[in-house]
């Protein structure tokens, strides 16, 4: 089974910075700045690879990152129908 | 400012230390959104429209990934015959609902053209209101 695969802006859209721990995040097709922790800049970050459903944005950043979570996927669907409502990421 | 500047997880990443990343809780939230001014419009952002496309590309047409193209081009749309109302533009691009008088491919292609709206363009400021969270 596979859940809704996602998108995120060109990566030219938004811009990012660090903010110990967070990241302030300033998108600039809506004009609006997020203040995001983790694991959603990393989420941001796999979704520079293209498009993907919650498994495969997993993949990307167990790929870079430890994960410490057993709920796994469910988490990152979590996070994105956040993303999504902030409109950070939209369903491809 | 470094490279990295336009990429969310740039400052964070580093695939050479394998930084432990705790994915939370379901239910804890980790998107805090600051509403600039313009989120105050938001009671009357609905009433607001979005022209397809704006008056300065008057006569283009659209392709299915939003872009601006001449008429004739194949696989493109012709504009709608009237502007995309902000209500019918939020229950298009969060629920794929076709405007009325609307055929679900165009009204596609007009969707990611209001997605590539940037600042400056007109219906960018109702494009805007639309992304405010409730």
């Amino acid at each position: 089974m596979t859940g809704p695969v996602y998108a995120a802006d060109e990566a030219g859209t938004v811009r990012s910075v660090a903010l110990d721990g967070l990241v302030a995040l300033y998108h600039a097709p809506s004009g609006m700045t997020h203040i995001v922790a983790p694991p959603a800049p990393q989420i941001l970050e796999a979704l520079r690879d293209g498009p993907g459903d919650a498994r495969a944005i997993l993949e990307r950043i167990a790929a870079l990152y430890e994960i410490d979570d057993e709920a796994g996927a469910g988490s990152i669907e979590a996070r994105l129908a956040e993303l999504e409502a902030a409109g950070l990421v939209r369903r491809a | 400012m470094s490279e990295d500047t336009n990429s969310p997880g740039g400052a964070l990443s580093n695939p050479t230390r394998r930084t432990v990343l705790a994915l939370g809780a379901a239910a804890a939230s980790t998107v805090v959104t600051i509403r600039p001014a313009l989120a105050q419009t938001a009671g009357s952002v609905l009433n607001c429209e979005i022209p397809v496309p704006g008056p300065q590309a008057a006569g283009q047409h659209i392709a299915a990934d939003g872009s601006l193209v001449s008429p004739g081009t194949p696989g493109a749309f012709a504009p709608p015959a009237r502007p995309i109302t902000g209500e019918e533009a939020k229950a298009l691009l969060q629920r794929g609902m076709t405007p009325p008088g609307m055929d679900s491919q165009s009204a596609q292609a007009y969707a990611n053209y209001i997605r590539r709206l940037q600042s400056g363009m007109s219906g960018f400021t109702c494009y805007a209101s639309l992304q405010m969270p409730r």
